[in-house]
């Protein structure tokens, strides 16, 4: 078998990495073992230029955890300003209010295969 | 609404303005569709038409050239929201163009002195974001020394105030608020200069600029993480509440609790007027549609400072909406840099939008945006924090940031570790890898 060509894996989304019935069992297995954590993927919007990217995707994250203490905890592993913009969209769409907490994103986000996936970006830029 | 009664108005600008003039070179349409219970005939209106055209002549500029892209204001029932004031597009098509026209309207400019001394000496190509933020800034002054419904008339004596702020950006290194400024103060943002913004860059950069305009006292404040903070903003807006604690009685504090003295006279002194602006991501490529109603309402705030954004890379200042349309002022139009005349006077003919406002559907938005709004005084924002509740509470559309009372625990001890080899749990969850060797990161409180 060639070697695994890992950036062009690493330039496909999670989803496109794996099939839907090894990501299911895949939630499957962890949710078994850890049932108070929450399987999260993160991953950078495929045009973001100013934020680094991340070294891991998947997370699993306690039920009780905010969306502030999360993206702290993000913004401080890429070491980010305060003032930089940092935004964290669930599956590819809308800011969830900081206060939630990720047991409730995850009772109204999940995806079909048990994942919570989120996005992060900066802002775009504009100049023309 | 019809052109005679409008005699005694500057016509040329109110022409040219809301008539699509592309090649038949300014046709005011809507002089040939008489609105309201004064309808001249067609024949009048063709005579006021030659009549003004004829005026505007003199005074045509290259822009008039671009008019061709503004399309009428359209005939609706629909109401239009220009910064926190409601009109109907039907009977108060003046009084809308009147207010659009008073908004301060900063474009690109060519033949200003060079930036740093040496740098560029205009900022086409890169400086729409920028401009966007003076505009946002500059309706903020506005509201601060002549209040939201000051109007603007062609060659009127100038006030003090207005001066003073036409003069806070002008293109040249000095001016609180110039190009020159903005884009020196962002190069420690890392953006070095020519380089395009975002949104929440320029945000940055006004509120560090803000400091050193003493004159308007404002706080900008930058509400991060989509979030509003309320006793941040009181803190920021009545530093000598705290101070007046710690220094028990001393006199003076850094200059503000004697400006605060100083003004005690007024409404306003007890509170540094507030500039807030929120950068937001509304979606990845587009706009989730779930945000549209909301976006709506911050143009129906009385608060409203209008939002900084625009379309994939091309910056816009949106001032209102109407149906489902946004209503914006556009920087994308070269004009000469202009020198204060010798009585003081600014000729400020070039910073008001005098063509009809471009419109844009709202899917078009880039999820890029910052909001503005602007409390004058405590009550104000008071009122805003309520406003933005009662909205929140409403179903249909969601909220694009949150308002709490107290910062949020951000300091929480979160062990993060990787899993590794000798870690106990390691063999359990060895199964579940494959051979991308991916792992989860557990996260524990």
């Amino acid at each position: 078998m060639p070697p695994l060509d890992r950036t062009a894996q690493q330039n496909k989304t999670f989803k496109q990495r794996k099939s839907f019935a090894t990501r299911k069992m895949e939630v499957e297995g962890i949710r078994s073992k850890f049932p108070n954590k929450i399987p999260v993927i993160i991953e950078r919007y495929e045009k973001e230029k100013n934020l680094p990217p991340l070294d891991k995707t998947k997370f699993l994250v306690p039920h009780e955890l905010t969306m502030t203490q999360f993206i702290t905890i993000i913004r401080n592993r890429m070491a980010l300003l305060p003032s930089q913009a940092f935004y964290l969209l669930v599956s590819s769409s809308s800011l969830a209010s900081m206060s939630l907490t990720m047991a409730q994103l995850y009772q109204d986000h999940q995806d079909d295969d048990g994942f919570l996936y989120m996005t992060y970006a900066s802002q775009e830029m504009f100049g023309l | 609404m019809c052109s005679a009664e409008n005699a005694d108005l500057p016509l040329t600008v109110f022409i040219g303005c809301w008539g699509k003039c592309p090649a038949s070179f300014g046709i005011p349409q809507w002089y040939f569709t008489p609105i309201g219970p004064a309808g001249l005939s067609a024949e009048n209106n063709k005579q006021d038409r030659v009549k003004i055209v004829g005026m505007d002549a003199a005074t045509l500029t290259y822009d008039t050239l671009r008019f061709g892209e503004f399309e009428d204001f359209p005939e609706t029932s629909e109401p239009v929201w220009i910064l926190g004031k409601e009109y109907n597009a039907l009977t108060e098509k003046d009084e809308i163009l009147s207010d659009v026209t008073s908004r301060l309207w900063f474009t690109y400019r060519k033949n200003f002195p060079p930036i740093g001394g040496t740098g560029p000496t205009s900022d086409t190509g890169w400086g729409c974001m920028l401009r966007c933020g003076q505009m946002i800034l500059g309706e903020a002054l506005m509201c601060r020394h002549l209040g939201r419904d000051w109007r603007w008339a062609r060659e009127q004596k100038q006030r003090e105030e207005y001066i003073s702020i036409l003069n806070a950006f002008i293109d040249k290194k000095d001016s609180y608020y110039s190009i020159h400024q903005i884009a020196q103060m962002g190069v420690g943002e890392g953006k070095p200069i020519g380089q395009w913004y975002g949104p929440n860059t320029v945000a940055q950069v006004l509120k560090k600029l803000a400091v050193f305009d003493t004159w308007s006292r404002l706080v900008v404040h930058v509400a991060m993480d989509n979030t509003v903070i309320i006793e941040e903003i009181k803190r920021l807006c009545m530093p000598w509440l705290d101070l007046a604690g710690e220094a028990a009685g001393e006199g003076e504090v850094n200059g503000c609790l004697e400006g605060a003295c100083a003004l005690a006279e007024e409404e306003t002194a007890l509170w540094r007027p507030l500039v807030l602006l929120i950068p937001l991501r509304l979606g990845l490529s587009d706009i989730n549609e779930a945000y549209i109603e909301t976006l709506k309402q911050c143009f129906m705030l009385p608060q409203s400072l209008g939002v900084i954004g625009g379309k994939p890379n091309s910056a816009h200042y949106f001032i209102g909406y109407v149906g489902e349309e946004l209503i914006y002022l556009d920087p994308h139009t070269t004009q000469p840099a202009v020198e204060p005349c010798e009585d003081g006077q600014v000729p400020d003919d070039t910073y008001h939008c005098q063509h009809p406002p471009c419109r844009m559907h709202i899917c078009e938005l880039d999820p890029s945006i910052a909001a503005g709004f602007f409390c004058k005084t405590e009550d104000d924002f008071d009122d805003w924090c309520m406003r933005i509740r009662r909205l929140s509470c409403k179903k249909g559309g969601l909220p694009m940031f949150e308002l709490v009372d107290s910062q949020p625990v951000h300091m929480v001890s979160v062990d993060t570790f990787n899993l590794t080899p000798d870690f106990s749990d390691s063999d359990r969850l060895e199964r579940f890898f494959d051979s991308e060797d991916e792992e989860f990161e557990i996260l524990s409180l």
